[in-house]
């Protein structure tokens, strides 16, 4: 199958600033893909090479087989894509701005008619008649949205499409792109970690112009996320974490209460049958033994180097 | 050219639902209206100011005529009027640049030739409709003041004037597309405008370069013998590969 993207050695320079420093990275057809990065790590300028608006300085991209630079028409007539801070025509109504996305694609009479009121459902704006001017800033992220769908795109390039809206706003918008998992590829960059945990199934994370990690949500934490455990006991916990921290399966002890130490452990097995045994050796009683989930921004906060 | 069409249908709904329709055609049409009786008053203004200022001097003018009205039509046009179309030009293409929605629509199988031509087309067409326009009101109220008004002169004086207009219109297009300030590009079309003033001074560039169309709307007003041919082939060229130049730039901009 072919991939949906692939960049190899993707460089953008501009003079001697690397935004971009030999991206690789591969994106499988269907899948809803979070581009992860702190500010500045080169998001922006990978989805403005995607999409044609920008050149690469070395390397290649692909989309669908199809080269960026070579290729633009075709790869423009395949894609949706949603800018960061998307720029409307104030002074047309939605479902106008989606009509003319609609026929630069070339859709015309009952096609644009159903494609259109389709996506206004969809992002909520059916029945809204003012002009774009307007709208709040979550409308416009809803129809920035609609538009980059109009085409039925195979892939769908959204550029942190939450990062500027209120709770609810980001739900809406968030609800839109979980809705096209299974019918869409989906690349969507962001800096928000609950976003690509809630929504992606598969991450990159870029970091100063560089993919430093490429693998699905659970195995980037299985790979990266050390096993972590909260242990509770009836007593002061000091001396039992410092024995604990002489174990050789013991990477980290964090005491976050008197009575309470966070273990990170490099064997989980060995954990379960000595913490027990360490408690009671102490004279304390265990008032809880569990492990802890490791987030998606524990892990990324390990990759980038708390960057973020 | 993919989409040359529908983004050409946005420019003009763009034209006739912005500021767009407004300030062009107004101003044109404000001196189509005014430039008549000004020209049947001045006579009798600089009359009374010279005798308010001067006791005992007098001084005869000739009895204002349609060439008096059709002049002031050729001047105004001339200069504030292309003043106008440098300035508002100046932004035709980074303002969508500026503003994102050039990206957002350059990033659909829109070419950036098809942009390009279609913001030309849709300016020209501004401008070729409110200043025919204009003409039209500039004769009918010549012809109610004057009770003549030949229309050869008016239509061809306005004429070589849109043909000159148009090379600017392409001139903005193409700095515009260079120089994301509209400010800049307006201040080089302006610098533009001076040295074809200047090179008029130069027979050469006066027979066979756009100079030539400089004066020619007062010149064919007033009935002198005018050469056109060349400045009218020059122009037209220069017009064409202006923007040209236009798409060539904005092909290498990354957005």
């Amino acid at each position: 199958m072919t991939a949906a993207i692939e960049m190899a050695g993707l460089v953008k320079a501009y003079g001697e600033n690397r935004a971009l420093d030999g991206v690789d990275l591969q994106v499988a057809e269907g899948s809803v893909y979070g581009f992860l990065g702190p500010n500045g790590a080169g998001k922006t300028t990978t989805l403005r090479i995607l999409s044609g608006l920008a050149r690469p300085t070395e390397g290649e991209a692909r989309v669908f087989g199809h080269d960026v630079v070579g290729s633009s028409a075709d790869v423009r007539a395949t894609i949706g894509y949603l800018p960061d801070v998307p720029g409307f025509y104030d002074w047309m109504t939605g479902p106008e701005f989606l009509r003319f996305a609609g026929r630069l694609f070339g859709l015309e009479g009952a096609v644009l008619d159903s494609r259109v009121s389709g996506l206004l459902e969809m992002a909520g704006l059916d029945g809204v008649r003012t002009r774009i001017g307007g709208y709040s800033r979550g409308m416009k992220q809803r129809l920035g949205v609609a538009q980059a769908l109009v085409n039925a795109p195979k892939l769908l390039l959204l550029d942190e499409p939450t990062s500027a809206l209120d709770p609810i706003g980001r739900k809406d918008v968030l609800d839109m792109v979980a809705a096209l998992s299974g019918r869409t590829t989906v690349f969507f960059s962001t800096h928000i970690l609950a976003d690509v945990e809630r929504v992606c199934d598969t991450v990159a994370v870029l970091d100063r112009g560089r993919v430093v990690e490429q693998a699905s949500v659970s195995d980037l934490k299985t790979r990266h996320g050390s096993t972590r455990l909260i242990l509770v006991v009836t007593g002061d916990a000091t001396a039992l974490g410092d024995r604990l921290a002489r174990e050789p399966w013991v990477t980290g002890v964090e005491t976050t209460a008197a009575n309470t130490l966070v273990l990170a452990v490099g064997d989980i097995d060995a954990a379960r049958h000595a913490v027990p045994a360490a408690v009671a050796g102490s004279g304390l009683g265990m008032v809880r033994f569990d492990t802890l989930e490791v987030s998606l921004e524990d892990v990324f906060v390990g990759l980038v180097g708390g960057g973020a | 050219m993919r989409g040359f069409g529908a983004f050409l249908a946005k420019e003009l709904a763009e034209i006739v639902r912005t500021w767009r329709i407004w300030v062009l055609p107004g101003m044109v049409l404000f001196f189509a209206v005014s430039g008549p009786p000004l020209a049947a008053l001045t006579p009798e203004l600089v009359s009374s100011l010279v005798t308010q200022d001067t006791p005992g001097v007098v001084i005869q003018l000739p009895d204002p005529t349609y060439v008096d009205a059709y002049a002031q039509w050729a001047k105004n046009l001339s200069q504030i009027v292309l003043f106008a179309v440098i300035i508002m030009f100046g932004g035709m293409v980074s303002s969508e640049r500026r503003s994102g929605t050039a990206a957002l629509v350059l990033a659909k199988p829109l070419d950036r030739s098809a942009f390009i031509v279609a913001k030309a087309v849709s300016h020209a067409a501004l401008l070729i409709a409110s200043v025919a326009v204009g003409a039209v009101v500039t004769w009918g109220v010549t012809l109610a003041i004057f009770g003549e008004a030949p229309v050869g002169r008016l239509v061809a004086s306005t004429a070589a004037w849109l043909v000159l207009a148009l090379l600017f219109l392409a001139l903005m297009e193409a700095l515009s597309a260079s120089i994301d300030s509209q400010a800049g590009a307006a201040g080089l079309g302006l610098a533009a405008f001076m040295l074809l003033s200047i090179a008029t001074l130069w027979g050469p560039l006066q027979r066979y370069s756009p100079a030539g169309l400089m004066n020619a709307p007062a010149e064919i007003v007033a009935d002198k013998p005018v050469e056109l041919l060349w400045p009218l082939v020059t122009t037209a060229t220069a017009t064409v590969v202006l923007v040209a130049v236009a798409v060539w730039v904005f092909r290498r901009r990354e957005l």
